[in-house]
């Protein structure tokens, strides 16, 4: 699956990567303790204004909006039945706000810039002896794949549309749980192709372009 | 007492030969999946240049191909894989052996062109500045520099497996192992694509279900139902399985006249 990312020149590529990440690690933590629904209806409006602000290719990312409205449905419904319909309207507010913010850090940022202001949160694990590039990537394919989950529930509500002639249905789930596994079965085979979360560095100071000998003889140096 | 997992002994030294010929050699190799016996006593060694494998869909082509570069490892038999036992060879694989999935979205894992080039060379140990002035260079000598910044989502279906093949290419494997490369193209990027492979200095085994990808081979291997049918020169190995195939074909009809 390819993850989506927005070819522009704004000044949300322009940000730092980690700059904003931390901006999103915090408002999600800021967000559950707003207790006043006006102002997660605020940050809900921040957020499509930051999409605005990126013209028309950002307007079109909020199509997640419509992948989305089966979670609001559920939440609404099930907020309702216990007699609490504002609190429904505000954990709707706080999913769409999250989901679109971390949307639209993703498409905003390269992959590979997102990989290197997220490794040093993970060096400590150096010092246990650990790779720290393996939680790291972890994290980055999280992040760059929250998009392509909802591309995939939308391929599955086409499917769904094009036999029943009903756009949605809770049915859904379930291939949707199957689809993302696949999809995290097909990336994993990708990343094992080329060598891995831990990277090949550590044969490629002996093999490289060296023939045979030199390398037998390298090895008889270190002792092997 | 520990709280954390071992650290696996990191192994520097190299144990494949890149330059071994054969770069393969199946002694009685097997293969299940699941519960399912997917190759069986596969013995042949590779050397040649261009091998193509041929096969119904089921006979485990894919399978075959996934075991020469250790996305998958036999069960029964011995296989050697540039002069090493394929279990000692498994992790150092990836860089003597490129593989190209059938389906490019299954084999991009960065958004852009550029991003997805890069990501061989830091597998290599490169830096990110490095490998990002490296691919683009790379990007460069292949024609491909106006796609550098553009996001592989956006490409055409020949564009996009070409990028994956570069993606490969970049690491400078020894083997190109390609699943099925063409199935999505169209006949002018069919034929640019088969012509780029013919010319290229890598070994290549390759899968394709159109026998006219073939042309140019040494050898070709028919696989059905997981064994070795016939191996050979590509125009006997194809004439067999074009015979092969008509021949199931009349008694399909015949059993649907009936």
């Amino acid at each position: 699956m390819i993850p989506v990312y927005l070819p522009l020149d704004s000044w949300a590529h322009r940000v730092p990567a980690g700059f904003k990440l931390v901006i999103l690690a915090l408002s999600s933590v800021l967000l559950f303790q707003v207790v006043s629904v006006w102002v997660a209806a605020g940050a809900f409006l921040t957020v499509l204004l930051a999409y605005a602000s990126l013209g028309r290719a950002g307007l079109e990312q909020l199509r997640l909006l419509k992948a989305l409205k089966l979670f609001a449905a559920v939440l609404l419904i099930v907020n309702w039945y216990n007699g609490a319909v504002m609190d429904g309207v505000f954990a709707v507010l706080r999913l769409l706000t999250m989901v679109l913010a971390a949307n639209f850090v993703s498409v905003t940022t390269r992959m590979d810039d997102m990989l290197a202001a997220i490794g040093p949160v993970f060096v400590p694990f150096r010092w246990i002896g650990l790779s720290e590039r393996k939680p790291a990537l972890g994290v980055t394919l999280v992040l760059r794949f929250v998009p392509c989950l909802l591309q995939v529930f939308g391929a599955l509500r086409e499917a769904y549309r094009a036999r029943t002639g009903k756009s949605s249905s809770w049915r859904l789930i379930g291939p949707l749980g199957i689809q993302s596994l696949r999809m995290s079965d097909h990336v994993a085979e990708a990343l094992a192709a080329r060598g891995g979360a831990e990277g090949l560095a550590r044969f490629t100071a002996l093999a490289g372009a060296t023939g045979r000998s030199e390398r037998v003889s390298k090895r008889r140096n270190d002792g092997i | 007492m520990a709280f954390w997992p071992k650290k696996k002994t990191v192994r520097a030294s190299s144990v494949c030969d890149p330059q071994a010929s054969p770069y393969a050699v199946f002694e009685g190799v097997g293969l299940t999946v699941g519960r399912k016996r997917i190759l069986e006593d596969l013995t042949l060694s590779l050397a040649e240049d261009r091998v193509g494998v041929i096969g119904l869909n089921g006979s485990g082509k894919s399978s075959f191909v996934r075991l020469l570069n250790g996305l998958r490892s036999p069960d029964t038999g011995s296989l050697s894989l540039f002069g090493a036992p394929s279990r000692e060879a498994e992790p150092e694989l990836p860089r003597h052996v490129g593989f190209v999935f059938q389906n490019p979205d299954h084999q991009a894992i960065f958004p852009t062109v550029e991003e997805e080039i890069a990501f061989g060379l830091t597998q290599l140990g490169a830096d990110k500045a490095e490998s990002r002035s490296r691919a683009r260079a790379f990007l460069a000598e292949h024609g491909f520099e106006a796609l550098a910044g553009a996001p592989i989502a956006e490409l055409s279906e020949g564009q996009k497996q070409f990028v994956c093949i570069l993606a490969v290419l970049v690491m400078e494997p020894r083997l190109l192992v390609l699943d099925e490369p063409m199935t999505s193209l169209d006949a002018f990027s069919m034929r640019r694509l088969r012509r780029k492979l013919l010319a290229l200095p890598q070994k290549i085994v390759m899968i394709s279900h159109d026998l006219d990808h073939f042309r140019g081979f040494d050898r070709v291997l028919w696989l059905e139902e997981g064994r070795l049918r016939m191996d050979g020169r590509p125009e006997e190995v194809l004439a067999a399985y074009q015979g092969d195939v008509d021949v199931r074909l009349a008694e399909d009809m015949e059993a649907a006249a009936i």
